[in-house]
């Protein structure tokens, strides 16, 4: 485990694809101090990597596969409409193969 | 519209008032309210009544939490990055009340994407709470707890991931209620944390939570976590009686010796919340102190935070601004998307985000996300152990009235009453249904209480919650500014 400082929290932050205030960077490492602070104490609770990690709120969920039956989809030109730049019926973006 | 849902039909059905009426009131209201508390993103100006049938809720309005899809019709989840965005599909919980009969007349205002407590960080601004401008009135469903407590209609939509809707309903001095996870399909509820999300609503009497719960509930296709409740009629399943049933609070949460330096306003909320009890006792209701370790209480506010980041930050991935959304600017679609997130994310949900890319991290997910997981599996035992022996959990909620927003932050705490503060959140560990009501005033504001039962017993919890409410003063209260 790396210790969590700021460059990583700018990091992590830009794999997130998201910009960071030096305000928001501080606040970051000042909440996760107390998060780390009491995930410290858990890690002394006796035998707990026994416990099987609780994945969802129910462990009594009963899947059953959809019947394979042909829906109608909706129009790309109406699912477009929330789209800012498109072109007829293709969504529009810089070049992203080849170019300068 | 200052009315339950049950004698509004009645009205309805007598023929005393039409549904266009009590729609053009709604509005009406919905713009007043929103002119005070800047409850709402969107309202629906062109709304008309409908048919009245014998079904309770036809003709009759109700306000949409904004992270509902609705088709045709502005769902912003309070971001900025879903500014403009109109789905083309409706949620199946707003399509199960559609065929209910039941009006929509707005969309309301939520902490940015349901992850807040304080209803200070949607992208339309604060909002208020009804009783004292100066207070929020919690989140992240403000904006619904806020119509319905101020009469606009007698229901609306909510969501739950840790206490979005418990804990409003609690600040604006009504009923919130969600039922066991799975029983309201969330096929079309904005996702912030999948594994603790929950639709839920708003009333101000637990009846008529019965009644829109009945509404909104049923197997879905479209989410695999839903499942049959067919055979459960919650409204007709309430009778009040409570005779020989059992409750239990816990020790460490609920008792003021656990807060040396306990303010007076948590003296008094601790005090009313065992005087309240008290009432239930004389129905004929057991109700025990239980005792549980602490440092697994003490985990619940840190293990929530873990859980919940780690699954919003994977779930808002989609969030591009490349094929919905307000197209960011720059070069190539790596800085589109960049500027896009960056200025169109609050500063509350960055952080979250961040701290959820941090504990997914393949080096730290064993002391961080297993880890919460495995915790959320001793809580949730816990709970289920003692569900076998008791009908219920009740505890105060919160440390007393709502807060003031001067000085609010919504940072992550760890002090004394964090506990007291956050328990709600084991509803959503355990998916056990959890309904708050209110349960009396401190300074003129109201505070509320809670009942959580085992999974699938929500005819209890309801019934339970029906017999406290039918001996106390609060039901069907409209909020009225005290300051």
């Amino acid at each position: 485990m790396n210790k969590f400082t700021k460059e990583l929290v700018n990091l992590y932050a830009d794999k997130l694809l998201i910009g960071l205030t030096q305000e928001e960077n501080d606040l970051i490492l000042k909440e996760f101090d107390i998060i780390d602070s009491e995930m410290a104490l858990i890690n002394d609770i006796p035998n707990i990597k026994e416990v099987e990690p609780m994945t969802h709120a129910l462990d009594d969920f009963s899947y059953t596969l959809r019947e394979d039956i042909k829906e109608e989809s909706i129009p790309i030109e109406e699912l477009l409409q929330n789209c800012d730049r498109y072109e007829d019926r293709e969504i529009e973006v810089p070049l992203v193969v080849g170019g300068e | 519209m200052n009315k339950t849902i049950e004698e509004l039909h009645e009205l309805l059905k007598s023929g005393k008032v039409t549904s266009e009426e009590l729609v053009k009131e709604a509005l009406q209201k919905s713009h007043e309210i929103n002119e005070k508390y800047n409850a709402f993103v969107t309202i629906m100006d062109d709304a008309k009544g409908g048919e009245v049938s014998d079904n309770y809720l036809s003709g009759i309005p109700y306000g949409i939490k904004d992270n509902y899809s609705t088709k045709g019709i502005l769902s912003t989840g309070s971001s900025n990055t879903l500014k403009d965005y109109v789905p083309f599909f409706s949620a199946t919980a707003v399509v199960n009340l559609e065929k209910n009969g039941a009006i929509p007349v707005n969309k309301t205002a939520l902490d940015e994407f349901g992850m807040g407590g304080t209803g200070l960080t949607a992208h339309t601004g604060p909002v208020f709470n009804p009783w004292d401008k100066e207070r929020m009135a919690g989140g992240s469903s403000a904006g619904s707890a806020v119509g319905v407590a101020s009469g606009v209609y007698p229901y609306a939509l909510g969501s739950d991931t840790g206490d979005s809707t418990r804990k409003p309903a609690a600040f604006c001095g009504i009923v919130g209620y969600k039922p066991t996870y799975g029983m309201i399909s969330r096929y079309g509820l904005f996702p912030f944390a999948s594994s603790l999300d929950h639709c839920s609503c708003f009333t101000r009497s637990v009846k008529d939570a019965a009644i829109v719960v009945d509404a909104m509930k049923g197997i879905d296709k479209y989410d695999q976590t839903s499942w049959d409740s067919s055979k459960m009629h919650l409204y007709d399943s309430i009778d009040g009686n409570v005779k020989g049933k059992k409750l239990f609070y816990i020790k460490e949460i609920a008792n003021l010796e656990n807060y040396p330096e306990a303010s007076s306003e948590l003296k008094m909320h601790l005090n009313n919340f065992h005087e309240k009890i008290n009432l239930l006792k004389e129905e004929g209701v057991e109700i025990d102190e239980v005792s549980i370790d602490k440092n697994l209480l003490r985990a619940i506010p840190s293990v929530y935070i873990c859980l919940s980041c780690a699954e919003a930050t994977s779930n808002m991935s989609n969030l591009t601004g490349i094929i919905f959304g307000p197209r960011g600017e720059g070069k190539n679609y790596m800085e589109m998307m960049k500027d896009h997130r960056t200025k169109g994310f609050s500063p509350l949900i960055k952080r979250r985000f961040v701290i959820g890319s941090y504990i997914l991290q393949k080096e730290n997910q064993e002391r961080y996300f297993i880890n919460a997981q495995r915790v959320r599996r001793l809580i949730v035992d816990k709970m289920k152990e003692l569900f076998k022996t008791y009908d219920g959990l009740i505890l105060p909620v919160s440390t007393g009235a709502a807060p003031y927003i001067n000085g609010s932050k919504d940072e992550i705490t760890n002090d004394d009453t964090s506990i007291l503060e956050e328990h709600l959140q084991i509803g959503n560990f355990g998916g056990f249904p959890s309904i708050t009501i209110p349960c009396g005033f401190i300074n003129n504001l109201p505070v509320g209480l809670n009942i959580t039962g085992n999974c699938y017993d929500d005819i209890n919890v309801l019934n339970l919650a029906y017999a406290l409410e039918s001996k106390m003063d609060y039901k069907n209260q409209i909020a009225k500014e005290v300051k």
